[in-house]
This record gives structure tokens, sequence and C-alpha cells, in this order.
């Protein structure tokens, strides 16, 4: 009924993409507790239970890769200048050329409902097995390895009080119903915090409507979308009012998930010397014209002969499916990448350097004055501004000695339980943790974060701590990636909810033995 | 493979779901609000219905002053009235909301619009630069057409390829759409097996199409297979109010030597453009031209028609169409003074040229009346066979 050209008849405004069964939750990964026949890492993917819980999007593919390797030397040459910060990175990007040829397990899902599982590349062998969903089992390498796999529903891992830390960006869409055609109304240009800040009434706490944010949104109200106050908000006894409540947005919530155990030697033909496994995930969706049964006789073939041997020589399989989502380490993707899709990099991130290093500098700004006023040291330098404030920086120059000891600033731990061994192994700084996006999990300690990632941790939390200064003492012990998780901690802070940030432990009780992820609800 | 069917299916249990309470009664759910019309906006977009879509009209206009950000919803207008070719109500809900404006989806319909307008170095200015920052299907496919239309196949054909690579087995339906863009291309220039081997992918890959269906049909109008392209286009026309494809069908029964049923078709076609016409509708303007000029060969009329859609978008098409319907009514001067129009766009066009030659032929140029019948042949040796009024 048109002569002209019409995408839009088919083109949609918002997206009619339902590719949930793609959007990953989470990687974990810790060297196993079962020391039986040798060490053992665990890793456990998981992701949006689409269509259900234990039931898989026969469109998807997954890929878990792994990549063992030595643990990270630090020079002692290393210094926190901008050119040594890009001297260091160019050097780990070297290093970690290993790491993007990982070897991997890759997983579909077949019409009969059955998994099916991949091993390739391994040292240990290549294999695949058929298994059926939503049981452990135990498969067998060529080379003998028992591998321990489940792939089904779970009780989703994830405890975090996510409304809160939408609070405390100013995540519109969480609050509001926010237009899919204004993306600038997303994060509101409000300075970023942990303390509700005195006259932001478009984002603190609404006694009469507590589920605000919840699930309840309102319309955005006209007018300028800012804060102009100068000051955090207190109460009439002089507390600061939290924008985290400590509450578990997901519980009762499950997850579908990929779980693997497996041998370090079939990981690794040098256990002794790889003592990091280096892990990261990926969801594929497969491309449309896959779909379709391929008709031998195409004619882009016959009139472009160029384009199969180009196909040919890409991977047979991953040439029919569109990587989606990645997930390496907690929180790169959600507070440092801003979940743009075109950060979806895995591994290979090393070029967003620059934009985390500006980002950190935002986040700073937000974070770093709410923890000076609790009483605690930040490791950004915010001038001693007294109130949050909402600045983003155009040049990593700028940015850079404002968040260079946070960089390179080495993340204590609570205590030395995390280095089973007691061997020399240095403690982590996030310029290590979040280039490049992978879970490294050390085989010589628990695999706590930021060593890997345990079910246990409350890694939420224990990110925002990258943001206090670790040189720092509270009652004569040095800060630690634990200390905002310590309830004693907010008892005696001016503050209102006094709870930690987020929950402390998981809404159901993880299972001591494989799949180790509690039984769905 | 989910098709047509479950897709519609999906969309009205949505839309029974959402409208069981009035969603635009008080007070309103801004989220539901725009769903549920978004909802009726898809039913009608994918069905091709333009009552239905006259209805969407509606319902925007009435959601619109119960939201405070209704800038999903100005979007949405834009896209109902390029549909419905009411181009100047288009650039006013794009302008209705700055953010809307500069979106991307904001500028490639201002990009359409530029095309519409036949200012052809905006438009491709402006697909281009959507492209730098996102290379979306949506706009891959409109510079691919843009390509086509200038003659350069092969890249339009690489651009639809590029945009299909874009989609994955949740957009069927939009996979479905490009392999009939491409399937069309190649019927253009008279490659029947290869549109035909598109059409075939399109319908694997989304069964039950009406917009598949109608392409197959004119494949198989033009390869003299009549009976077999009315049964499908009559099947088309039994669930939707198409006029344009009555005409067609009256042109397959003239083409097969049954004149009294192709009156018929013919008669109520006309009924239906005139009707949609009186309605204030504007989207049958040109097959009013068309019909005029090539059924009822009544010039005077096929100019009214003609001149009415020009004022609305004047480009290469409206030009054309103009001047197809001066030498239709032996006004050969000024039917050779708006095909100059027409070509100076610089179209690529295998019926644009053969009508060029028409028209040259009659106007005592004889010479370029050749070369130009040349041209079209040389694109498009099957010129002269059925063809639909896209």
């Amino acid at each position: 009924m048109a002569d002209h050209n019409d995408p839009n008849a088919v083109n949609s405004i918002f997206s009619d993409i339902d590719v949930s069964a793609a959007d990953l939750y989470d990687i974990f990964g810790f060297p196993s507790d079962d020391a039986a026949g040798g060490e053992k890492v665990v890793i456990a993917l998981t992701f949006a239970a689409v269509p259900q819980t234990g039931v898989f999007d026969g469109d998807m593919l997954y890929r878990i890769q792994i990549a063992p390797d030595r643990r990270l030397e630090r020079s002692g040459k290393d210094d926190g200048s901008l050119e040594g910060f890009l001297v260091y990175l160019e050097g780990v990007k070297d290093k970690y050329l290993s790491v993007l040829q990982a070897s991997e397990v890759r997983i579909t899902i077949d019409h009969n409902r059955r998994a099916n599982i991949r091993f390739l590349n391994f040292p240990g062998g290549s294999f695949s097995a058929v298994v059926e969903t939503n049981q452990a089992v135990t498969l067998q390498s060529p080379g003998g390895h028992a591998i321990k796999a489940f792939v089904g529903g779970r009780d989703d891992a994830f405890f975090n009080d996510l409304p809160g830390f939408f609070r405390s960006i100013n995540y519109a869409p969480q609050f509001y119903h926010v237009p899919h055609a204004m993306p600038d109304l997303r994060e509101l240009k409000i300075p970023k915090t942990f303390l509700e800040l005195e006259g932001n009434d478009l984002f603190n706490y609404d006694p009469d409507q507590p589920e605000w944010g919840h699930g309840i949104k309102r319309e955005l109200p006209p007018g300028p979308l800012t804060w102009s106050g100068n000051r955090f908000r207190k109460d009439e006894n002089g507390n600061f009012r939290f924008v985290y409540s400590g509450k578990d947005a997901r519980a009762g919530q499950n997850c579908n998930a990929i779980i693997l155990e497996l041998p370090l030697t079939f990981l690794t033909e040098r256990p002794s010397e790889h003592r990091v496994v280096n892990t990261w995930g990926e969801s594929w969706v497969l491309k449309a014209a896959a779909k379709v049964e391929t008709i031998p006789d195409h004619p882009l073939w016959i009139e472009h002969p160029h384009v199969l041997l180009t196909t040919l020589a890409l991977d047979d399989e991953l040439k029919k499916y569109k990587l989606v989502d990645t997930d390496g380490q907690a929180f790169a993707d959600a507070a440092l990448s801003e979940r743009e899709d075109n950060r979806q990099l895995g591994a290979n991130n090393f070029w967003l350097a620059p934009h985390f290093i500006r980002r950190l500098g935002h986040l700073g700004w937000g974070f770093g004055p709410s923890i000076t006023a609790l009483g605690l040291a930040s490791a950004f330098d915010h001038d001693n501004s007294p109130v949050s404030v909402h600045r983003t920086y155009s040049h990593v120059m700028d940015a850079f000695p404002r968040v260079r000891k946070i960089l390179f600033q080495e993340l204590n731990m609570p205590d030395d339980s995390w280095n089973r061994k007691g061997l020399p192994i240095p403690l982590r700084r996030p310029v290590d943790i979040f280039i490049p996006n992978v879970n490294s999990i050390d085989m010589d300690t628990t695999g706590t974060w930021p060593f890997g990632r345990r079910l246990e941790d409350q890694v939420a939390t224990r990110f925002l701590s990258v943001f206090l200064d670790m040189g720092a003492t509270l009652n004569g012990k040095r800060y630690h990636v634990e200390l905002l998780n310590d309830p004693t901690l907010w008892n005696s802070a001016p503050i209102e909810p006094k709870t930690p940030p987020n929950p402390l432990k998981n809404d159901k009780a993880f299972l001591p033995d494989f799949p180790y992820l509690a039984e769905p609800w | 493979m989910a098709g047509y069917r479950a897709e519609m299916r999906r969309i009205e249990e949505d839309i029974a779901s959402i409208g069981r309470a009035d969603p635009l009664a008080l007070p309103t759910d801004p989220e539901r609000v725009t769903l549920y019309v978004y909802r009726l906006y898809q039913r009608a977009a994918i069905a091709g219905d333009s009552a239905q879509l006259s209805a969407v009209e509606r319902a925007i206009n009435r959601a619109i002053p119960l939201l405070a950000n209704p800038s999903d919803l100005y979007l949405l207008k834009a896209n109902t009235a390029f549909k419905l070719h009411k181009l100047s109500d288009v650039e006013a809900a794009l302008r209705a909301v700055p953010s809307v404006y500069v979106s991307n989806e904001g500028r490639l319909i201002r990009a359409d619009l530029d095309f519409q307008h036949g200012r052809y170095r905006e438009a491709k200015r402006g697909y281009l630069g959507v492209l730098q920052a996102e290379r979306s299907w949506g706009a891959l496919a409109r510079l691919a057409y843009f390509y086509g239309k200038r003659g350069d196949v092969a890249g339009a054909d690489h651009l639809y390829e590029e945009a299909e690579d874009q989609l994955t087995a949740k957009e069927m339906r939009s996979y479905a759409w490009l392999e009939v863009q491409r399937g069309f291309l190649a019927f253009a220039h008279g490659r029947y097996g290869e549109a035909r081997l598109h059409y075939g992918q399109a319908d694997a890959a989304y069964p039950g199409y009406w917009l598949v269906d109608e392409h197959v049909a004119e494949l198989l109008g033009a390869e003299g297979h009549y009976g077999q392209a009315i049964e499908i286009l009559e099947r088309i026309i039994s669930t939707r109010d198409r006029p344009d494809l009555l005409q067609a069908i009256g042109e397959l029964y003239a083409i097969a030597g049954q004149a009294e049923r192709a009156r018929d078709c013919h008669e109520k076609a006309l009924d239906g453009y005139l009707q949609s016409a009186q309605r204030g509708e504007v989207l049958y303007y040109h097959h009013l031209a068309d019909y005029y000029a090539d059924v009822a060969k009544d010039g005077a009329q096929a100019v009214t028609w003609a001149r009415a859609d020009l004022q609305l978008r004047e480009n290469y098409s409206t030009q054309a169409a103009l001047a197809w319907a001066f030498y239709r009514g032996r006004q050969f001067g000024e039917a050779c003074n708006w095909i100059d129009r027409a070509l100076a766009s610089g179209a690529v066009e295998a019926h644009l040229f053969f009508r060029t030659g028409m028209i040259c032929t009659c106007a005592n140029s004889i010479d370029d009346g050749r070369n130009y019948m040349e041209r079209a042949t040389r694109l498009n040796p099957s010129v002269e066979k059925f063809h639909l009024h896209h």
C-alpha cells in the first residue's frame, strides 16, 4: 500500500527482541573444597530463567572461556603516573593474549531439552556430551578426568539491594517511567551518593510510598531533573539517610545456571605454575539467517563466493550466532561500563581503560564525599568536598590524578583466611581486577573476591570498598574489603537505617556439595 | 517456526490483557498506556491495515495528553503518520519533543521524509549519520533502498545482507521483510529465479506473512501464472481492505482475457480508493493516479490525482506519475517536462525509463525514446510484464 521503502512497517521503536535468556547475571569461580582426586575449580555462570526456571531457550549458546595462567607478578617499578599506568596496561594486554586464546566450554540446548556440552581445546582433551538438564552429572574426559556438570534452574545466588544501588546513582528508570526516546534521562545529572541529598526529592526515600522503586514507578515530574542543594540530608536526630536498605531484591527469585567443577589438570598441563584460572562467560543468540534452513544454491554464494570463503574461515558454529552479553568481573558492566551494548567485550576490554578512569572519577566525586561524611577515609581525592558533586570528565588526564589511589591501592582483606597456604600472594588492586574483565580465580586462595568469587561473597558491598582509603585504620585495624559489610560499623554510624548496604547472606542457604547453588524456588 | 499468525495472536492476547480495564482511563499508568498503544500500532503495522492505522492514530491522540512525557507516543505518531502518507504530521510529531527529533529513530524518519520530498542528498546524509552512531538493521535497510533506487543494485543487496546479519532468531519477521526486499530488488531487474529464492527464504523464516504472499503473487503474475497469482491476492484481500490489490487482481484478469471480472475488480478498487479519499486519507492518491492513467485511461483525472500526490511529496516517483498522467492526456510537452524532472533526480528504474521512452517517442523524440526503452530493457528485460503498483 506504499510506494516507498518502509522498514518501519516491521521496525519497532521499542525492543521486540526477547533476548532475556541472554542476560547473564554472574560468573562465580572458586577452588573446590573437595580435594579428593586433585585440585578442582568451580565455575558457575548464571543468567535469566527464560523461558522458565530449568527450561532453556534453544536459540541460545553459552560459552564459558577458561585460561589458566601464572599469577600476575607485580613489578617494583610500577609507578602511579598516567604514563606508568598505560605502560602497565600494555604489559597486561600482551600477557593476556593467552586469555584471548582460551579453551572453552560451549553449551546449547536441543529440542529434547537436553544440554549439549562441548569442551573445546583443553589440554585435557576436547570432547562433548549430551546431558539431561536439571541433573548433576559426572563426565569423563578422554584423558580420564572426572568433570561435574549441572545445567538447570537454581535459586539466584545474587543477593543485593539493587534499588539501593540505583538510588545511589540516581538511575531514573528504576523509579520513573522514562521514555525510550529519552536516553539522557537514565542516569540523571545528580551527584551519586551513599547518603541521601537534602532536597533530592527525585530519589529520596518516601515513607508514604516505601515500595516506590521496587516495581512501582512514577511519572517524571516537569522541570529540571537536577539537584541544587548543598548538603546531605539529616533527620531530626542528626542522622544521615542511607540510600541502601540492606534488603535482598533478588529474594525468592531463580536463575538458570551452568555449573562446572573441573580438575585443574584438565585445564592446564602446568598446574603447579598456572595457579590462576581466568574465566568469563558469554551469551550468544542464533542469527535469523541460521534459523532458516540453508538453501544450497543460495544466490549470495553463487554471486559472491568470497563471502562463503570468509565464512568458512570462521568458527563454523559461532558464525551463526551473535554475541549479546559477557560477564567476567562483578560490577564491571553495571557500574563501570554503564551497561552499554558496545562495551560487551569480555576479557578484551583493554580499550575501555580510559573510560574506566573517567567513570571512576565521576563515581568518586559522588561516593567519596559521602564516605568522608560518615567519618571514614576515602581514596578518592575530592578536595574535602562536604557533599557529593556531579562531575564528569572528558579527558583521562584530568580524572587520573583523582582516581590514582583508587586504581593502585591494594585491597586489604579482613584477615588471612583467604590465603589458605600462607603464600606470598600480593593483594589485588582495582587496576588488576577490572582490566581485563575476567574472574581470576587464585587456586592458592579460598577464591573469595577479588581472588575469584565465592557464592557467599557480598560482592556488591565489597565493590563499594574500592572507594575507601585502604591505608586508613578503624579501631586500630586497616580498612578492608569487608569493612562496609560490618553491622557494628553501621550501628555506631550517624545513619538510618542502621544496616550494611546489602544483605549479608543469600535468601537460601548454599549447598555444601556440587552443584552448590540452592534448589530453585 | 512461529510465524505471522502466532505473532498476531500474541499481540491480540496482549491487547486483550492490557485492555481489560480501559488503559486510557484515569488514573493512568504511563507504561501500560504506552505499551497498549504500541501493541495497537504493531497489530495494524504488521497486518498492513490502513483502517486500523487510522484508529491507532486516534488512540495516540487520546493517549498523549494523559502522559507527562509522551515522547514515545510522538515517535509512534510519526511512524503512524508516515504509513498513512501524512508527511506534514510526521514532521510535526517529531518536532513536538526535541529528544525525539534528535534521536536515531527520529533522524531516520527525518531522512525518510527527505527522500519522500526529493531531497536525496539530505536523505543519504541522514542515513549515513545514523549509521555512524549505530549500525542498526533499520538504517542499513533504508540506505540499501536508497542505493537500489539509484541503480547500485549490488551495493543495495550487500547492505540488505548486512542488515540481515544484525538480526537474531528473535527477529524472524524483520528477517523475512529484508528477504522480501532483496527478492523485490532481484524481481525489479528481471531475475525471477533469485527473487523466488529470497521469497522462499522469507516464507521459511516467517510463515504466513501476507507481505511475502503479495510478492510471490506478483512474481507468479509476471511469469504468466495468472490464476495462481489471483488466488493468492484474493486470499490476502479477504481479511483486509486493500483496493490496490483489487486493482492488481483486475489487471491479472484483464491480461488473462477475463474482461468482465477485470471490470468488476477495477470498479471495486476505484470505489475503495475514492472512499478512502473521501475519508480524508491520502495514502491512495498515487494509486488513483495510476488507476486513471492505466486502467480508466482518463488523463484529466490522472493528472488531478497525480498533482494532489505531488503536492504532498515531490519526488521522482510522483513527478514520473504526473508525467505519465499528462502522457495519458496526450499533453506530451508537460509530460516531457515532468519526466525530465524525475530523471534529474538520478533515479535508475526500469519502469521510469520505460515510461520516459514512451513519452519521448510520442513527443517525437524518437531516438531518445528508443534509447530509454533500451535502457529500461537492459535494467529489466521483463519490464513490460505484470507488476504491482507498490
